[in-house]
């Protein structure tokens, strides 16, 4: 029925199904486990389920909501990459990314339903409205968002179903849709910086500056292209098609331009705020340097090294090294850089970390499913 | 050729298209900018109620920690809070400060909510549930709530706190009796105080009292009323006999801390309505340069 599916099949080996098959068991184990502990902080309460306190209100879901949606740039960089900039070369890249993103939005909106008090009452966002809030515009530009990216996910699975007048439309629709979309996404990954404005007496100086809402902007670009990256790189494996290098290198060379561009911005902001000295103070400024240095120095000095830049294991390092880095970035703005109330503390309750582990397994689960049994490719036509 | 008349068509649709994607976002983004949010904020005056206390005069009795549980019919009301949570909308703090002379003396401090005149929490709140009233209390509408805890980390003052017990829980804080003041009373706590500590009026005029209290007694008072300048300005206002670094208060700047946020807020419909154009143009140019690659490697 479908040519590319078998083909795939072909080259995978016996060895290969088998340990893909254990993967999928293992995904599917983490993630019922996870619907479980979702369901138990619904039905228990955030006391009972989470270690959060008025001293430390959000935890590691909120670490990783601001991570994913970072990570889930990877959406809007490919469609502009490819729809806007009329790249059409790194079409193959562009479903294996878009698909992350819808995945990694949807993960959100399932931790922050976890996550809110009041979880019977998500929709009142949308209801009272407060326009100077930060979490206001997040809220309404995830929401919408997630709805484009359904829009330009869904030809994958109506080219697969043989529906052809959706896909048309789909197509026709393609360049507002990608319009709108680069716009949410501009606005609330830059919000998301604008959100620690509010935390002056919080968020260490080293992370809080008014530059906050641009540096988010840009790392969620960062992340993007990294994750562009190891979409691809995977979807290629998973559907047994031969990776084009002029993709990664393209990839690569803009995630890194963007990383430099990056280290640029936050290392003026710091030398103008007369931060510098603080970075070599006290553990805040190692932890700001370790982020700074693994997450974007050494990546991009890997990069520029032609040898591990075209090395197989380089190919998968740099990329990797820059989602840690702006994984530390988010992890390190929501918690460990935000100065806590006397008596505080917090290590995170087993439902948490289940819960956590469970969506992201789910993630991964879905998209493998997806890259394996979705259309994958633009030119493929409908069977009907 | 026909080919080439059928690219054009379609760039044409899309060029449609997109525009009209982008006037959308103009249209749906420019009320931000112009009218006023239906979460209303009333930046508080000096006209506004505030409250004063005279640490000087508390002795730690807990009579107005005391008429707030019963007042706002808070649990526990035979427990003396130690914080302020989801039971407690004021407590009073105990800290050990040297004096002058190296003798070691305990201060009573009670907190609260400050009643910001220009308040952070009002302005994060995703759904508007707090605001600022034009008489003074900053108040919470329980029915508006989503439970995010945002404006936990906004208050520089730790005030508002979350109900963690309830399957359903919400924020709780003081809203200065709001009720008690629309039938013309005193907040619970300031009627209760025996030593005069607390004082309710204008917040112009018990500033004014403040400062005349500092001038005629100097050596009663530290040259400073706490409130009257920190974030902005917020209507309780504190004296004391020791500095307010060690009863900790938070020292704060007087730029009210809502305001960096809200200015990169308001540029919201300008950076939709560029980056719109902006890849529209791109996407124009971009694409006739790929039709004319196209054309040309026809020929």
């Amino acid at each position: 029925m479908t040519p590319h599916i078998t083909t795939s099949r072909e080259q995978f080996t016996v060895v290969s199904i088998k340990a893909s098959e254990a993967v999928i068991g293992l995904l599917a184990c983490l993630t019922f486990i996870g619907l479980v502990a979702g369901l138990g902080r619904l039905l228990l309460g955030l006391s009972a389920s989470t270690a959060l306190t008025d001293g430390y209100p959000w935890g590691i879901w909120i670490g990783f909501d601001f991570t994913l949606i970072a990570f889930s740039g990877v959406g809007f960089t490919m469609t502009a990459i490819v729809h806007i900039f009329h790249l059409k070369e790194y079409q193959p890249a562009l479903r294996p990314a878009i698909l992350a993103g819808l995945l990694g939005y949807s993960a959100v909106l399932v931790l922050l339903v976890l996550d809110l008090g009041r979880p019977d009452r998500f929709y009142n966002f949308l209801i009272f409205w407060n326009l100077h809030s930060p979490l206001f515009e997040i809220s309404w530009c995830i929401l919408l968002y997630t709805t484009i990216l359904m829009l330009e996910t869904c030809p994958c699975l109506f080219q697969r179903l043989g529906y052809e007048w959706p896909v048309r439309l789909a197509r026709k629709s393609v360049v507002p849709v990608s319009i709108i979309g680069v716009t949410l996404s501009t606005l609330h990954q830059s919000t998301l910086g604008t959100l620690y404005l509010n935390m002056p007496h919080r968020l260490n100086a080293l992370w809080y500056t008014p530059m906050l809402p641009l540096l988010f902007f840009i790392s969620s670009m960062m992340a993007g292209l990294g994750l562009a990256i190891l979409t691809y790189k995977v979807a290629t494996r998973v559907q047994g098609k031969v990776e084009r290098s002029a993709i990664v290198d393209g990839l690569g060379q803009a995630m890194v331009w963007i990383t430099i561009l990056y280290l640029l911005l936050k290392s003026g902001d710091l030398w103008i705020a007369g931060q510098m000295p603080a970075l070599a103070q006290d553990r805040m400024g190692f932890i700001l340097m370790l982020e700074l240095i693994a997450g974007a120095l050494i990546p991009v000095a890997l990069w520029l090294i032609p040898a591990v830049r075209t090395h197989r294991l380089g190919q998968w390092m740099i990329p990797l090294l820059i989602l840690a880095g702006v994984m530390m970035n988010r992890f390190n703005a929501t918690m460990i850089a935000q100065a806590l109330p006397p008596g505080a503390a917090y290590s995170p309750h087993i439902i948490e970390w289940l819960s956590t582990i469970g969506i992201l397994a789910g993630v991964v689960l879905v998209w493998y499913l997806g890259v394996r049994f979705l259309v994958m490719a633009e030119d493929v036509e409908c069977q009907s | 050729m026909s080919n080439q008349n059928q690219d054009r068509l379609t760039r044409r649709e899309f060029l449609k298209k997109s525009g009209i994607g982008a006037a959308t976002l103009v249209t749906v983004g420019w009320p931000i900018d112009g009218s006023q949010p239906t979460a209303t904020r009333t930046p508080g005056s000096d006209d506004a109620q505030a409250i004063l206390i005279d640490l000087t005069r508390c002795t730690g009795c807990n009579a107005c920690t005391l008429a707030c549980k019963v007042s706002n019919r808070l649990a526990h009301p035979d427990v003396l809070a130690k914080q302020l949570d989801s039971d407690a909308y004021t407590f009073v703090d105990q800290r050990q400060v040297e004096k002058g002379d190296g003798q070691i003396e305990t201060c009573f401090v009670k907190r609260q909510c400050m009643h910001c005149l220009d308040p952070a929490c009002v302005s994060a709140c995703t759904v508007g549930a707090l605001s600022k009233t034009a008489a003074g209390p900053v108040v919470y509408d329980a029915h508006k709530c989503i439970g995010c805890r945002y404006c936990q980390y906004a208050c520089p003052f730790g005030v508002p706190t979350y109900e963690w017990e309830n399957a359903l829980g919400l924020i709780h804080k003081c809203q200065m009796c709001v009720e008690r003041l629309v039938a013309g009373q005193q907040p619970a706590c300031v009627e209760a105080c025996p030593n005069g500590a607390l004082r309710f009026g204008k917040r112009a005029a018990l500033l004014a009292q403040a400062h005349a209290q500092i001038i005629s007694n100097p050596e009663r008072y530290v040259d400073h009323v706490y409130g009257e300048h920190e974030a902005g300005g917020t209507s309780v206002l504190y004296l004391s006999a020791v500095p307010f670094a060690g009863l900790g208060l938070p020292e704060l700047d007087p730029e009210p801390i809502p305001h960096q946020a809200e200015a990169v807020m308001k540029l919201t419909p300008y950076v939709a309505l560029t980056v719109a154009s902006i890849a529209t143009a791109l996407h124009w140019i971009l694409q006739r340069r790929e039709l004319k690659v196209d054309t040309g490697e026809n020929q």
